[in-house]
């Protein structure tokens, strides 16, 4: 996700760079915005949490600037959305709006701020920049709150969003007016026309069109000055999101680029979501009758009893042993003992020759002591005898031993016949 | 000249060094492993450069095996892996199943048996190195003499009676036993309830199904000793008395024993006897009067301020609860009714706060604790239960581990949720768990449950993807769920699947079973599909005939109803095959079954269509044979439609 809006960000920026008509992104982005909560507002009533989802959408929109094709489910999503609700009115509107959206860029609201205060091109591609983050930041901002917000106060929502809409609208007065873009005006005033009392639907489209446009506007401010944060945690973060874990994955996938964004999420995930939270009774209080950090008395321990025994038999009893296939049984065969273990080091096979120190294979010397001669070719050839045998590796310890065994009898034996060629 | 040739001259003389470092580098890992690593070390080691040296690390004898083993999976068209030796004994239906596991089994005991019992006759040892497991273990006591020795000998033999004889011989001989010793005794006395355990129980028992047959057996042999076993002054009680100074391990083995064999409110006066003479229970002997508790009082609460008594004794006697405590008090509440519900969460966060994690069977009697049958639970308890549990490999260390699956799949059945289902079959598929899915008859049990739920809950493809899963490489269906997939194929209106799900029931051996065929033949005439299905129809449900006709190994297990009869028509009769439908129409007759007015009227329909007018008459002739009332409507009939000679008329 975090990823993805890096990406986004990448893309607007490069499309600011090389298309020299730097407003477009954001203009599309804003028209998008501003129509979206349009569509959404009837079915969720709530204008802040949606403002966020038109966030998304801008985000989307943004990368659909690219790749055209994004853009048409989504279309078709929102249709849809408003086909659900009943709204047949309003989707009519809603459509040609959109259709003539998509068409035309035209001159765009927000950024007639901009114009007014004259800035330079740079700065104004910084400013772009800037908004594009921002709206990044809000949609991780909103969406882990969003939720609770909505329980808490479900009334009050609406109300302080009109607020500030009409402070929006007295404060830039008759500019706010002509902010909002020709077109979309022709489109309301189109849409309403299809209404039966055409001048108050018309005014209040318009409305609702400025109120979302404003909403964001302020929201963006105000979280401006957190944007160096958010990105470091971006780049670090990955996709540990410690605090926003319990913002469930589904809602990501809602804005992920897979074009179905949100069809049929906070049905049945939403509500287990709101089990979870609401408190798992794993975590209810204890008995308080243990202290944890007791130490036990050491009791004298003989080893296995029976009956620890008989719970272990019981144990596998009860568990399927049932290899499932070759190297299973294989395995099993190995604890058995049946089946010579597999080589795990180069040791492997070495059990009776572990505990036998390297020195006693090779120094074999102190075995020829007393019953060979000191000198002469007995001696001698006893000598190769042990060096050979130092340096077999087949042969365990004592295997040398009764080897060089063997030898000092067959001289024995031979002693007269040694004795005779004066060995 | 010079220069050009001292050059070479070194050209030479660095390429061959170099050579000679390959072949140095090559040479040394064949002369000597252990050098080696140390060589490679001293430069590391000399750099200025902190180097870590990695600890030895050990591998277990297993671990190849077990990475191996984990690359393998399953593969949904074979059968269990028991059966791949041979393909001939491949099972096919459930009791073909059982038939050949239990048969491999006993095939491995009574090679078992004979070796033990014979012993003489396998002394040959072949394997190099030797292999303990495969030698004949000694069952006759090899000390005879009265001595201490002799004892354990016969202890660790188990032979009980023998045991106490010898404990006896030995007291009456004035030699002292040791303490330790003694209470190996006891332990032994106690734990098989003063009688010679059964022969069968050999600790390398591995087949489940006659373990458990097996155990049913001695229950009921041990049930006499259930009765005698602790009246006054059994042996236990005796060798008990016999002590000078039981310590705390005689009392456990007391009281376990006491437990075990369901002297209950003798357990606890045992364990007041301990406490009377100033000594301190372990944790076995805890755990086992909490089991008792919910025996000794009547009353849900009286029980658990039993149990808490309990649990307070431990603390003050520095006692640290372990696993099977938290699961010993958890089945108690099972039997607390509405204290249990109130006290099971409290219990487990305890034990957390004593770092003791809950097991499957924790969480099986927090489950049955919340899920009565015939209840309607809170369903909120398994999604918390799950949501604990999932993703987490567990390892077997309760024997009630194993019964996990089951309840869980069972309140899924129960609240029809389908999602936690997947959850717990999933949570199956992670590590090790499949070991706790229990016996095969346990296994059975779970996949009937998952999968009648799939059929309840699902769509069919779903229901099919599942149904290609697991049948029949680890399930084979009883007919009640092969009922359930006929009805999910019925609500999804995919009867064209029906003649495959027929080839499938005749293999899993339902084909004999007369409801399943019944209910399939009326699926199939209900509706008329189109051509080429109704062709497959015909086919299968002249398939189904012969099985009527043949039965299963020559044995007629099904009678014709008239219902199965006229569904059989109907079917051949919409797949235009007026011939076969015509022989089965003459079955009516011989089974002494009388046809319904509309199928004759269809029948009537049929033959209109081809215009054979002699088999219109016959038609007439048979529905006059059988008294039916709609006859003469039958006759106008014919006379309307069709061109009758004189004659005929």
């Amino acid at each position: 996700m975090y990823r993805r809006l890096l990406i986004n960000i990448y893309q607007v920026r490069n499309g600011l760079i090389h298309t020299q008509n730097t407003r477009l992104p954001s203009t599309k982005c804003k028209e998008r915005e501003s129509f979206a909560p349009v569509i959404w507002a009837p079915c969720t009533a709530r204008p802040l949490g949606t403002s966020s989802i038109s966030f998304s959408e801008n985000k989307e929109s943004s990368t659909s600037l690219s790749e055209d094709k994004e853009k048409r489910p989504e279309e078709n999503e929102a249709k849809e959305e408003v086909n659900a609700d009943g709204q047949k009115s309003t989707e009519i509107s809603n459509a040609t709006l959109t259709s003539q959206l998509e068409t035309e860029p035209v001159d765009k609201p927000e950024d007639s701020k901009q114009v007014e205060k004259t800035k330079s091109g740079k700065e104004s591609l910084l400013e772009l920049l800037g908004a594009m983050k921002v709206e990044v930041t809000t949609v991780r901002k909103i969406r882990p709150s969003k939720t609770p917000r909505m329980s808490e106060r479900p009334d009050q929502e609406p109300m302080e969003s009109t607020h500030s809409m009409f402070q929006h609208a007295t404060a830039e007065g008759s500019q706010q007016q002509g902010t909002l873009n020709p077109a979309l005006v022709a489109a309301v005033s189109a849409a309403a026309s299809t209404l039966p009392n055409r001048h108050q639907a018309e005014s209040e489209l318009l409305k609702q069109l400025r109120k979302h446009e404003a909403v964001p506007d302020t929201q963006r401010r105000a979280d401006g000055q957190n944007i160096g944060h958010i990105i470091a945690d971006m780049k670090v973060g990955g996709r540990k999101t410690n605090g926003r874990s319990s913002a469930r994955p589904t809602s990501q996938i809602r804005f992920d680029d897979d074009g179905k964004g949100y069809t049929q999420d906070r049905g049945i995930t939403g509500e287990l979501d709101a089990v979870r939270r609401r408190k798992s009774p794993f975590t209810s209080k204890r008995l308080n009758i243990f202290t944890a950090g007791m130490e036990q008395d050491t009791l004298s321990v003989l080893g296995p009893t029976l009956w620890d025994i008989d719970l272990a038999n019981q144990i596998v009893q009860a568990t399927n042993q049932a290899p499932r296939n070759g190297f299973e049984e294989m395995i099993q065969w190995t604890k058995e003992g049946k089946l010579w273990q597999y080589p795990i080091n180069n040791e492997a096979g070495l059990e009776e020759e572990a505990s036998v120190p390297f020195h006693e294979h090779v120094f074999l010397e102190k075995h020829l002591d007393e019953s060979f001669p000191r000198q002469g070719p007995v001696r001698h050839f006893m000598e190769l005898v042990i060096t050979g045998l130092a340096k077999n590796h087949h042969l365990t310890v004592q295997q040398k031993k009764e080897h060089i065994d063997w030898f000092r009898d067959y001289f024995r034996q031979k002693d007269d016949v040694l004795k005779e060629a004066e060995a | 000249m010079a220069s050009s040739c001292s050059q070479a001259l070194r050209h030479h003389v660095c390429k061959s060094s170099r050579i000679l470092r390959v072949h140095l580098q090559k040479a040394w890992p064949n002369r000597s492993f252990v050098l080696n690593p140390a060589a490679d070390q001293q430069p590391a080691v000399s750099s200025p450069e902190e180097i870590v040296i990695p600890k030895k690390k050990t591998w277990s004898k297993e671990a190849v095996l077990q990475a191996l083993a984990s690359t393998v999976n399953r593969d949904p068209t074979a059968s269990d892996y028991r059966f791949q030796d041979d393909p001939y004994l491949t099972p096919k239906t459930s009791s073909e199943f059982k038939l050949f596991s239990l048969s491999q089994e006993s095939g491995r005991n009574a090679a078992k048996y004979f070796i033990s019992t014979y012993p003489k006759y396998f002394q040959k040892d072949y394997a190099q190195p030797h292999i303990p497991c495969l030698m004949p273990e000694t069952l006759e006591a090899q000390l005879e003499e009265v001595s201490e020795a002799a004892l354990i000998e016969r202890i660790q033999m188990r032979k009980v009676k023998a045991a106490v004889d010898l404990y006896d011989q030995l007291q009456q001989a004035g030699t002292p036993v040791s303490l330790d010793v003694t209470n190996q005794l006891l332990d032994l006395i106690c734990f098989y309830g003063d009688c010679d355990p059964a022969q069968e129980n050999v600790p390398e028992q591995r087949n489940e199904e006659t373990v458990g047959q097996e155990n049913k057996l001695s229950h009921n042999k041990r049930s006499p000793c259930l009765v005698f076993s602790f009246r006054e002054n059994n042996n236990a009680e005796r060798v008990f008395a016999l002590l000078s100074e039981p310590n705390t391990h005689s009392y456990s083995a007391l009281i376990r024993g006491m437990v075990k064999y369901g002297a209950y409110s003798k357990a606890f006066s045992t364990y007041t006897d301990l406490l009377n003479n100033q000594l301190k229970a372990d944790v076995s002997t805890f755990n086992a009067l909490i089991t008792a508790a919910p025996e000794v009082k009547e009353k849900y609460n009286e029980k658990w301020e039993l149990i808490v008594d309990l649990l307070k004794q431990m603390a003050e006697q520095k006692v640290k609860p372990n696993l099977l405590t938290l699961n010993a008090v958890l089945k108690a509440l099972r039997r607390c009714g509405t204290v249990g519900k109130s006290q099971a969460f409290p219990v487990i966060s305890e034990m957390r706060a004593l770092s003791i994690d809950p097991s499957l069977a924790s969480y099986n009697h927090l489950l049955s604790i919340f899920y009565k049958p015939g209840h309607k639970g809170q369903t909120d308890i398994l999604q918390e239960v799950m949501n604990e549990v999932s993703g987490k490999s567990f390892t077997p260390q309760d024997p009630d581990d194993a019964q996990f699956f089951i309840t869980a799949v069972r309140i899924c059945l129960d609240t029809k949720d389908i999602e936690q289902a997947y959850r717990v079959h999933e949570l199956l598929g992670v590590g090790e768990n499949w070991r706790l899915l229990g016996n095969d008859f346990q296994q059975n049990i779970y996949h009937a449950r998952f999968f009648s739920l799939l059929c309840m809950m699902e769509n069919i493809d779903v229901v099919l993807k599942w149904y290609r899963d697991l049948v029949p490489s680890v399930y084979y269906p009883s007919s009640n769920v092969m009922r359930d997939l006929l009805q999910a194929l019925d609500t999804d209106n995919r009867l064209d699947l029906i003649p495959q799900i027929w080839k499938d029931l005749k293999q899993l051996g339902h084909g004999n079973r007369q409801t399943l065929v019944e209910e399939l033949l009326t699926l199939m005439a209900r509706e008329k599909q189109n051509q080429e299905v109704q062709e497959t129809f015909a086919e299968c449900a002249l398939d189904i005939k012969k099985m009527y006709d043949t039965g299963d190994r020559g044995k007629v297990m099904m009678s014709w109803t008239a219902g199965s009869l006229s569904d059989l028509v109907s079917v051949l009769l919409a797949a235009q095959r007026r011939q076969d439908a015509w022989e089965i129409l003459k079955l009516f007759k011989t089974h002494n079954r009388v046809p319904s007015e509309e199928l004759l009227d269809k029948f009537l329909t049929c033959i209109k269509e081809s215009g054979d007018v002699n088999q219109a008459l016959e038609l007439v002739q048979i529905s006059a044979g059988f008294c039916l009332p709609g006859t003469p409507k039958l006759i106008q009939r014919v006379q309307q439609e069709f061109l009758l000679s004189e004659q005929q008329k």
